[in-house]
């Protein structure tokens, strides 16, 4: 992801019997990014839309809503992003690939969570990747250190308390933070988290790998 | 390790972690883990790393305030797609229909329908592959799978001593809400038990061949399904409320 513009997975719009006079109109739906997808109520009627949408969005808003607090740090955001990312989603319903509803539903939420925490809190939220020349060190330690029999990572790791973890999780850079709550929280595989993060795999696994070792850093140095 | 490049090892051991390596290569990366104490010390600081985010509490979600907010949304989107003439047409057809929709509204049955999808959803669990999304008969390791998925997991209660083993859970949509199923077994035949929440009326009886029984129990509204007699799904209640308990 490049510096605060966030980009858009592309999705292939159901076949829905469209007549062929209809099918130029249908191409260009086809386009359609699925939170975008403004005119594609011509496509598919109200009453279509709001079947699909409570078939594909609306049995994922738990996992919306918490995938949302993640991502913007505080409950009241979260509603916020969720009522905007329904909204986004029941707009550009016809854009839904039918394949996977819950990667679909949360890549939706994630794009309306970025697009509104720069529109809303542009200061507090780091999108890079770059990290610091202290954060740098702390993340070289551990492969050096990993194999000194003298400290076990893990004895001094499970003393850490829960909000300790939930605090050096909400501290990583947001690139790190989405691919660990992905994996670890909702239990997604690597397709689908490449797919809600429009990264390719291997960058999602080395996102991984680095928030892990920036998570095993930060809590090891808890006293 | 490189700041932007991920070595070999590194790809290995968090491949190997999250389930994604195949067979062969998982099985011959387990050789080199047993080998290799480096190589095991930091597989074991991934380990430990992920139990401390797996105890991490799930953050309380609230559904019910989220729903109203979004049907109120979507409503007002929806309304605001609609042209005049379209609404003039829909006052007057509404005024025509507005009776005879009344009459029609008083006799549907609510109970009936929601009993109707929840044999819909056990028999899509019986034509799937296997019946639930996760198999064990551990309610320690279904209750964290639930509440990783649902605003709240359901009571899960071992019936083994009483005939009717736990095959694991799955989660349904009943309407547009997503609810928790638990799987059970008993010679032969599976049971699903849906877990609402609240006060619902749900009917029981006979449904396309499946029994359907009812009951409420504290907060809870409970439905079984099975193609068993009801004289069994009677025992299987019973034995439930007394697991509950225990």
């Amino acid at each position: 992801m490049s510096g605060g513009n966030p980009t858009y997975p592309s999705f292939s719009v159901i076949e829905r019997g469209l007549e062929p006079e209809k099918t130029r109109r249908a191409r260009k739906v086809r386009m359609v990014r699925p939170d975008q997808g403004e005119t594609t109520g011509q496509a598919v009627d109200d009453k279509d839309k709001r079947k699909l949408f409570g078939e594909v969005f609306l049995p994922h808003l738990v996992q919306a809503y918490r995938l949302a607090r993640w991502l913007t740090g505080n409950a009241a955001d979260a509603e916020d992003v969720v009522q905007e990312a329904s909204l986004r989603a029941f707009r550009g319903i016809a854009g839904f690939g039918g394949i996977n509803a819950r990667a679909w539903a949360l890549s939706v939420v994630r794009n309306t969570a970025y697009t509104w925490l720069l529109k809303n809190r542009s200061a507090a939220v780091v999108f890079t990747e770059d990290l610091d020349g202290a954060e740098q060190q702390r993340l070289e330690r551990p492969a050096a250190e990993g194999e000194g029999a003298g400290t076990p990572e893990s004895l001094l790791l499970a003393k850490a308390d829960a909000e300790e973890v939930r605090g050096a999780i909400a501290a990583l850079p947001a690139p790190f933070r989405e691919v660990i709550v992905l994996r670890e929280l909702h239990e997604l595989n690597y397709r689908d988290i490449a797919e809600i993060t429009n990264a390719p795999i291997g960058t999602v696994m080395s996102r991984l790998s680095r928030a892990r070792a920036m998570l095993i850093a930060a809590l090891r140095n808890t006293p | 390790m490189s700041p932007s490049t991920l070595d070999h090892d590194d790809g290995l051991l968090q491949a190997h972690l999250d389930g994604e390596l195949d067979p062969a290569s998982a099985a011959a990366f387990e050789q080199r883990l047993a080998a290799d104490p480096g190589l095991r010390a930091r597989y074991e600081s991934l380990l430990s790393l992920r139990r401390l985010l797996l105890a991490v509490p799930r953050d309380d979600v609230p559904v019910d305030r989220l729903r109203s907010r979004i049907d109120a949304a979507v409503e007002r989107k929806a309304g605001g797609h609609r042209s005049w003439r379209a609404l003039a047409a829909g006052v007057l057809i509404g005024a025509v229909l507005g009776a005879a929709g009344t009459i029609a509204l008083v006799r549907s049955d609510s109970g009936r329908e929601a009993s109707s999808l929840v044999v819909t959803n056990h028999i899509r669990g019986l034509l799937a592959p296997q019946p639930f999304d996760i198999a064990s008969s551990d309610r320690h390791e279904i209750k964290p799978w639930f509440t990783s998925r649902l605003p709240e997991s359901p009571q899960i209660v071992d019936l083994g001593g009483d005939g009717f083993s736990l095959l694991g859970g799955r989660v349904d949509v009943l309407g547009e809400q997503p609810v928790a199923t638990v799987v059970y077994r008993h010679g032969g035949h599976t049971i699903s038990l849906t877990t609402l929440r609240g006060s619902r009326t749900v009917s029981g009886g006979s449904i396309a061949g499946y029994n359907v029984r009812t009951w409420r129990e504290g907060e809870f509204t409970y439905v079984a399904v099975a193609d068993l007699p009801d004289a069994d799904l009677d025992r299987f209640q019973r034995a439930f409320l007394a697991g509950l308990s225990r």
